[in-house]
C-alpha cells in the first residue's frame, strides 16, 4: 500500500491498493482472512462500459486506465464497479501535515504526476513503468524495472504479475496448479486478479 | 459504518446520495417530476404545464446534474459513448428534449394546430419519455447493487414519473390552468393502486436478486430506512392521497385544501422514494464466503 502511495504521489485518502482483513467463526475456531485488493482490470469492466465520456479505457495489455484529461467527474464508474476499487478525487488542496503547507515529497509528487482534483482515479498497474521497461525489452513481472511498485515491494512475494494469455507465464502457472480464483465471478466482469489459498 | 468494515461487511453506496451526491437524487427527482408532468401536460393540452415541465429539466435536472459533475466544463464530452453507456444515452435524450420542447412550446405558443407543432410534439414526448425511463436503466446496469439490478426499475421510474405529472397538473389547474380536475384524479387514483402493486412486488423481487438485495430490503423495511419508506412512500405517497382521492370520488369533488394536502404528500412520496432506492443500494462484501 506504501509503494503504491510512493510510486504514484497519491494525496491522502487515496488508496490505490487496499488490505481487506475479516474475521469469521466463533473462538476457538477463528479465521481470519486478509485480502490486499486492487482494481481488478476486468476483462469486461463494468467501468469502461459506464464511462460516458471514453475516458476509461482498456488497452491491449489489459491494463484499464483512466485518462485524466478526459474525465467528467460524474462518478458513473465508480458506482459500476462491483468491488468498489475508485476513488473521487474531491479536493486538491488537502496536506499530508495540515496546516503545515505541502512537503517536499509533495510538491515534487505534484509535478511529476499531476492528479487532477474532480476526476476519478483508479490503480493503473503502474502503467508508466510496465511501459518503459517494456519499451528497454525488459519483462514485466520478471524485470523489477518493468513490475508494479506493489509487486516489487512485498517481502513475501505474496504478489505475482504477469501474462495471463501466456500459459507458461508464472502467474498462469500459478492460477492452475494453486486453483487460483478470482472475487465475485458471479458478476461477469471476468477480473484479472486471482487469489491463491495456502 | 467503520473503516474497518469497508467492502468486509454490506457497503452502501454513498456517491449518490450523501455529500455532493445530494445533487444526483435531486437530479433524478427532478427528471421523473419534469418529464411526467410535461407528459401528462401535453395529453391535457395545457402549455403552462408544459413549459413548467420542461423548465424541470432544463434548470433542475440539467443544474444538480452540472453542478455535480467534477469537472463541469467538460459536461459535452459526457455526449461521447452512447454506444455502451447509458448516462451518455441519458444526457443526449435530455438534450433531445430540450431542444424538441423549445420548440414544441414556441409552435403552440405562435403557430398552434400546424403540421410543424404536431411533429414537435410527438418528437418532445418520445424524448420525455425517454428522459423518465434512462435514470432507471442508468441504476439498472450497475449490477454490483443488487437493489437497482432490477428490469423493474425503469418501469417503476417511468410510473411514478406519470403519477407525479398527474399530481402536479392538478397543481397547474390551482393556478388557473384548462385541466380536467376530474379525468385527472380518476387517472391519479388507477395509477397510485398501480404504482403501490409495483413497488411490492420490486422490492420482493430485489431479495431474490442476491444477498446484498436481500440486506438492502431489510434496510428499508426494518432498518434505519425503514421511516422512509413507510412514512415518506407508503403513507405520504400512496395512503394519504388514494384517501383523498377515493373520498372525493364518492363526495362527487375535491375541496381545495383536501386537492392540496394530496399533491403535498405525493410530491414527499416522490422525492422519498428515489432517496429510499439510492441510500438503501448496497454492494455485496469483497471476502468470498465459499472460502471460510
Amino acid at each position: 500500500m506504501l509503494a503504491c502511495k510512493q510510486e504514484h504521489f497519491l494525496p491522502p485518502e487515496i488508496f490505490w491498493c487496499r488490505l481487506v482483513i475479516s474475521e469469521t467463526g466463533k473462538y476457538p475456531t477463528v479465521t481470519k482472512q486478509m485480502y490486499p485488493v486492487l482494481c481488478n482490470h476486468c476483462e469486461e469492466a463494468a467501468c469502461v462500459k459506464a464511462c460516458p465520456t471514453g475516458a476509461t479505457t482498456r488497452r491491449e495489455d489489459g491494463i484499464v486506465i483512466v485518462d485524466y484529461d478526459k474525465c467528467a467527474g460524474c462518478r458513473y464508474c465508480l458506482i459500476a464497479c462491483p468491488y468498489q476499487q475508485r476513488t473521487f478525487y474531491a479536493d486538491g488542496s488537502k496536506e499530508y501535515f495540515p496546516g503545515q503547507g505541502l512537503t517536499e515529497l509533495e510538491v515534487i509528487g505534484k509535478e511529476l504526476y499531476p492528479l487532477q482534483p474532480g476526476t476519478v482515479l483508479k490503480c493503473n498497474f503502474c502503467a508508466e513503468r510496465v511501459d518503459e521497461g517494456s519499451a528497454k525489452g525488459l519483462r514485466p513481472g520478471v524485470d523489477r524495472e518493468a513490475t508494479p511498485a506493489c509487486v516489487n515491494a512485498c517481502p513475501s512475494k505474496a504478489r505475482t504479475f504477469g501474462d495471463l494469455d501466456d500459459p507458461n507465464s508464472e502467474v498462469s502457472k500459478l492460477i492452475r496448479d494453486r486453483k487460483g480464483f478470482q472475487l465475485h465471478p458471479e458478476f461477469g466482469t471476468e477480473p484479472s486478479i486471482y487469489y491463491l489459498i495456502r | 459504518m467503520k473503516p474497518y468494515e469497508w467492502m468486509v461487511k454490506y457497503t452502501p453506496q454513498t456517491e449518490w446520495i450523501e455529500r455532493r451526491g445530494i445533487l444526483m437524487w435531486l437530479a433524478e427527482v427532478f427528471g421523473g417530476l419534469g418529464a411526467g408532468l410535461y407528459l401528462v401536460a401535453l395529453y391535457f393540452n395545457s402549455l403552462g404545464g408544459m413549459l413548467i415541465g420542461w423548465l424541470f429539466i432544463i434548470v433542475f435536472k440539467g443544474g444538480f446534474h452540472l453542478a455535480y459533475l467534477g469537472k463541469p466544463l467538460r459536461f459535452w464530452r459526457i455526449l461521447l459513448r452512447p454506444q455502451t453507456s447509458w448516462l451518455a444515452r441519458g444526457f443526449i435524450f435530455m438534450g433531445l428534449f430540450i431542444v424538441f420542447g423549445a420548440i414544441q412550446l414556441i409552435f403552440s405558443y405562435w403557430l398552434p394546430g400546424t403540421a410543424g407543432e404536431v411533429v414537435f410534439k410527438v418528437l418532445a414526448a418520445t424524448t420525455a419519455f425517454l428522459v423518465a425511463v434512462y435514470t432507471g436503466f442508468v441504476m439498472n446496469y450497475v449490477n454490483g447493487i443488487h437493489l437497482w439490478n432490477s428490469a423493474l426499475l425503469p418501469l417503476l421510474f417511468v410510473l411514478t414519473g406519470v403519477l407525479d405529472g398527474f399530481a402536479l397538473v392538478m397543481a397547474v389547474a390551482l393556478f388557473g390552468g384548462n385541466i380536467d380536475v376530474i379525468a385527472a384524479e380518476a387517472a391519479s387514483r388507477i395509477l397510485l393502486i398501480t404504482t403501490a402493486f409495483l413497488i411490492a412486488i420490486y422490492l420482493w423481487s430485489a431479495t431474490y436478486m442476491g444477498p446484498a438485495g436481500r440486506q438492502s430490503v431489510m434496510e428499508l423495511i426494518r432498518g434505519s430506512l425503514a421511516p422512509v419508506l413507510w412514512i415518506g412512500v407508503v403513507l405520504c405517497g400512496i395512503i394519504v392521497p388514494v384517501s383523498i382521492s377515493v373520498s372525493t370520488y364518492f363526495a362527487g369533488e375535491a375541496s381545495y385544501p383536501l386537492l392540496i394536502t394530496a399533491i403535498l404528500s405525493e410530491m414527499i412520496g416522490a422525492f422519498t422514494l428515489k432517496y429510499s432506492i439510492l441510500k438503501a443500494g448496497m454492494y455485496a462484501p469483497l471476502i468470498p464466503t465459499s472460502t471460510y
